[in-house]
């Protein structure tokens, strides 16, 4: 046998007389006692009989003298280290919440996980919003930079690319230091000996890195001072990236010549790594035509310009609308209703990030938020009911101070558990969500945690600490407990049942507008994945080809066209004959995105006067087969066939937005579009539009083409945008270099096989474009929305759980507190169920005030909402009527245990309760 | 001077010379409660002796009042232990009380007749 457990002894000897002993205290008592029981077993007397020694001196004390002994808390000043040093009182009182918290692990555990969710939570987006958008971009002075963008109001266009003899006359402005610009050519790459590749590359005015402010790792780059377009020799510099995987990171490279689209480019550098502006790019190459030289009307260069140090971004923006404005009356032919916006780099980057990451760095604010109202709550209901403990401290002459010092102590201990942990969850997470994020985001792969997300976490830890640790206390050591304690009442004031309201108001105000966001992203969402495309292509496989410009037979642009559709057209043959394919066919470019908008006439209408009032649609060429392997409906007459070529009569279709557009109540078939758009770049060529007189150097005969059909809308918008006006021509008769192939086949293996098999035989020097199928085209096209939605989900479950909690916590309190005034209304004839009523209908009142507030918040919030919703209006009343009825339930349902321990209060045990 | 006539004379005198006994069994070495308890013990016989409470109610009062000061002492092998020992503002009041009791013991001597033990 061994001694017995004296410091139980001790404390059931003090409860008797009513005192209460400190850990301290009662440990020293207790040494005292086991010394007693050792120095009589010693002495060679019995085990019984040391024990009954030790009660013995026990019993003889009367504890009550300690009563007034001054607190042995650690706190006490007398309380020195092993060590010899002074202990903090804090560190003191940081053990004795250790140990608090050790005993009442179930509470600890819950707070500590909400608090860690809420810091890893804010600190992963933390991370990503500081590394994606507050982070400055990697260029010199970037807040100096604009990207210029032609904007039309009355078309609807407010983000246009701008037209080159524009872009010269913005660049002269003196408010500019400089000026580049660029567009996207599509180059083919090839080397000898090594497969040919398709390169994002931008073609750009030679000033481009002096304007960014970066410099090449390697070679000087583009020559400073030299003519801004016109320059002979090709020069092209080439991305970190591509340097290592095609050639090795061979320092040689320098120098070199490559062949892009069959011609020789010095290669003048090689950009640092991760440079890739304007996005994924990896070959610039130097402009070599005369910017002047071309038209106001053709919308297509990107630039980005940098603002002189002692200019306001509004003074140059007010520039160069003073200057568009001229133009307009200048060229009012090309320019009228045209007007230019300067965009800020960085937003014009972040694009529909910028939006999409302030809601998200919303919605985790707001979790937070909810979090922490949670850990108050808890910390209240904890401090609640150690209410006798804190008034019995007080009476024993614990000063406030001293009180306050060990709650605080506590939530400290807690906060810092949950940063650690969430610290480490972020940790964890970051990675697996640059994973997952789609690869768009700009320098999200930058995102890492640093000394600044760390110092987030310490800073909501610390005010975590301070307000939700100290409210609880102030409430508790303000309420003169000792008052308490002498009435021997229990502490159900209304002051903490006020707090207790306001907590939950709170959370379920700000759950609802988590709630209320995430259903209108997932309405969003929906609405993205199931609007009618036109086509039912899923399994399509899509890939692309660009052919050069032939150097065969002859040097007319004629003949070359005619020569790039008779490839095409034999690819596409060849495709058709490989096994496994179902059908086939080629189109300039895919639904979903717009192509080029160009105007023309319906034929027997009259001519406008003005050429900016005449009718404008959407220009795509695409081959025979590719409507029946999009398996897009035909409204009425047929789809185009192999017959449809240069040499038969000129055939478009249209689509049905066309026809209600310009052809209302008319029968569209065997009507005639004119057209004198002859010339896409060097990139299409309408082989019906014929030389005109030829004593006039510009002039052309326009074509009439036969409307032969009518296609039911296929969506040529970015989703979420109405289908525009498009005619649709036989590539055959406007051949395009590059045509994006849709391959129907038994699988996609044999798509690809058949691809690269008719292409080898067709055009062995043409690479390949990505393969993807259609399905995958159009996750990619939603998947901004989609992860937006995801996340914001997982939120808004966070949110609603939390919030249900903090309202069962509050009621289950409110239960507990209300026993006995529940037990005298039974004993007075109550019905139990208008008790449990009562209880439900709080909180049901307590609820609704919090949806109120949150639809408020939600109404504030609208403008950041609104751009990232896509086609659905904030006012949504379906997702915000789902999302409050969500809410709404749950909150309520978690009043529903306490309510129904309401109505199962026995009046003889309520009463019998103190 | 009232003095009551029973044995309640020698547990108020006892009360009164509580703290110059304590701060006079620490004055050489810093000692553990039970030590102090054991040590008086031993040198009366049992004549004077605290009970448990009224032990650490004084050494808890002499602490606050700064005239002994503990700290837990861990040795290796054993349980940590308070240990209280005399700081200098105790051996000042040690030296008064001292000073006191000697008079008032001398004078009990002389009037009441009292033999040393």
């Amino acid at each position: 046998m061994t001694s017995p457990d004296w410091p139980l002894e001790i404390r059931a000897a003090a409860a008797r007389v009513g005192v209460h002993l400190d850990d301290a205290t009662v440990e020293e008592l207790a040494e005292h006692l086991d010394d007693i029981y050792s120095a009589a077993r010693r002495d060679g007397c019995s085990d019984e009989e040391a024990i009954s020694r030790g009660r013995a001196a026990l019993q003889e004390s009367t504890l009550e003298v300690l009563r007034h002994a001054p607190s042995r808390r650690p706190a006490a000043p007398h309380h020195i280290a092993p060590d010899g040093g002074r202990r903090l009182n804090m560190m003191a009182a940081l053990r004795l919440a250790l140990r608090q918290l050790r005993l009442h692990r179930g509470f600890a555990a819950v707070t500590i996980l909400v608090l860690a969710l809420g810091v890893g939570a804010t600190t992963t987006v933390f991370t990503i919003v500081d590394s994606v958008l507050v982070r400055p971009l990697p260029y010199r002075d970037p807040d100096r930079l604009v990207t210029l963008w032609d904007t039309s109001a009355r078309r609807g266009r407010m983000q246009e690319r701008i037209s080159p003899v524009n872009f010269m006359d913005y660049r002269a402005l003196p408010v500019f230091e400089g000026a580049a610009a660029w567009w996207r050519p599509s180059l083919n790459l090839t080397d000898p000996g090594l497969d040919p590749l398709r390169v994002n590359a931008i073609e750009v005015s030679g000033n481009f890195f002096d304007v960014l402010g970066v410099r090449p790792q390697l070679g000087d780059g583009f020559p400073a001072g030299g003519p801004f377009s016109v320059q002979r020799e090709p020069l092209v510099v080439i991305s970190d990236r591509l340097w290592r995987t095609r050639y090795n990171g061979d320092p040689a490279v320098v120098g070199r010549l490559l062949r892009f689209n069959e011609r020789p480019h010095l290669v003048a550098g090689v950009m640092p790594p991760r440079f890739h502006y304007p996005d994924d790019i990896d070959v610039w190459q130097r402009l070599n035509w005369d910017l002047t030289q071309h038209s106001r009307a053709a919308h297509f260069m990107e630039a980005v310009a940098r603002v002189r140090d002692d200019t306001t971004l509004e003074q140059a923006a007010i520039a160069v609308e003073t200057l568009a404005r001229r133009l307009q009356t200048d060229f009012a032919q090309t320019n009228r209703d045209w007007t230019v916006t300067l965009i800020p780099l960085l937003e014009e980057q972040l694009g529909y990030y910028r939006p999409a990451l302030l809601v998200l760095a919303g919605a985790v604010g707001l979790l937070l938020m909810i979090g922490c109202l949670n850990i108050a709550s808890l910390l209240l209901t904890r401090a609640l009911s150690r209410e006798r403990e804190i008034a019995l401290r007080i009476a024993m002459g614990a000063s406030p101070r001293q009180l306050l010092v060990q709650l605080l102590a506590e939530s400290l201990v807690l906060s810092s558990f949950g940063a650690v942990l969430g610290v480490v969850a972020s940790a964890v997470a970051l990675p697996a969500l640059v994973r997952v994020a789609p690869s768009g985001i700009p320098r999200l792969d930058e995102a890492q945690l640093d000394v600044r997300a760390l110092a987030v976490a310490v800073a909501i830890a610390v005010t975590t600490t301070i307000v939700f640790g100290l409210v609880p206390a102030v409430v508790l050591v303000g309420r003169k407990i000792a008052a308490d304690l002498r009435s021997g009442e229990r502490g159900s004031s209304r002051g903490a049942r006020r707090a207790y309201s306001v907590i939950v108001v709170g959370q379920v105000a700000l759950a609802c507008t988590l709630l209320m966001s995430s259903a209108l992203l997932i309405r969003t969402v929906v609405k993205m994945v199931t609007t009618p495309t036109g086509i039912d292509a899923d399994a399509v496989v899509t890939t692309s080809v660009q052919l050069p410009i032939p150097n065969v037979v002859a040097r007319l642009a004629v003949q070359q066209s005619r020569a790039i559709a008779d490839t095409h057209e034999l690819l596409l043959e060849r495709i058709r004959q490989q096994p496994g394919v179902v059908s086939a066919g080629a189109a300039s470019v895919l639904p979903l995105e717009l192509d080029l908008r160009l105007p023309l006439e319906i034929d027997g209408d009259a001519t406008p006067v003005r050429a900016d009032d005449r009718s404008i649609a959407q220009y795509h060429a695409v081959s025979d087969g590719y409507f029946e392997t999009m398996r897009a409906a035909l409204a009425s007459g047929r789809p185009f066939s192999k017959f449809d070529t240069a040499d038969a009569a000129p055939v478009v279709i249209v689509n049905e937005a066309f026809v209600s557009r310009y052809l209302e109540g008319r029968q569209p078939l065997r009507r005639f579009v004119i057209t004198n758009t002859r010339y896409i770049g060097v990139v299409a060529q309408n082989l019906m539009v014929k030389d005109g007189d030829p004593r006039l150097p510009t002039s052309l005969t326009p074509a009439r083409f036969e409307i032969v059909g009518v296609v039911k809308d296929i969506r040529n918008m970015p989703l979420g945008q109405p289908v525009e006006p498009a005619v649709y021509f036989s590539s055959q008769q406007f051949p395009f270099r590059e045509m994006h192939l849709v391959i129907r086949a038994t699988t996609t293996t044999a798509a690809v096989a058949a691809v690269r098999a008719s292409l080898a035989s067709t055009a062995p020097s043409v690479p390949m474009g990505v393969v993807r199928t259609w399905a995958e085209q159009m996750a990619e096209k939603t998947q901004d929305a989609r992860l937006l939605m995801t996340v914001l989900i997982f939120f808004g479950v966070a949110a609603a759980s939390l919030a249900a909690l903090g309202v069962y916590g509050l009621f289950s309190w409110s239960v507990a507190q209300r026993t006995r005034e529940l037990a005298i209304r039974l004993t007075l004839g109550a019905r139990p169920v208008s008790v449990g009523a009562g209880v439900v209908r709080q909180s049901a009142a307590l609820v609704a005030i919090g949806l109120v507030v949150g639809l408020g918040i939600v109404r504030v919030s609208e403008a950041v909402l609104t751009r990232v919703l896509i086609d659905l209006s904030p006012h949504d009343p379906g997702s915000l009527a789902a999302a409050g009825i969500l809410l709404a339930v749950v909150a309520i349902g978690a009043c529903v245990p306490p309510a129904v321990r309401a109505l199962r209060v026995d009046p003889v045990e309520g009463l019998r309760v103190e | 001077m009232n003095l009551p006539a029973d044995g309640r004379t020698l547990d108020a005198a006892k009360k009164g010379s509580a703290d110059l006994i304590i701060l006079a069994l620490v004055e050489d070495e810093p000692l553990h409660g039970y030590e102090i308890a054991s040590r008086l013990e031993r040198s009366c016989q049992g004549t004077l002796r605290f009970t448990l409470a009224s032990l650490y109610a004084t050494l808890y009062r002499l602490e606050e009042r700064e005239l002994v000061r503990s700290r837990w002492v861990e040795r290796a092998g054993q349980r940590r232990r308070r240990c209280y020992r005399i700081t200098d503002k105790g051996r000042k009041a040690l030296a008064v009380q001292r000073e006191d009791w000697s008079r008032f013991i001398a004078a009990l001597t002389q009037i009441a007749g009292l033999r040393p033990a």
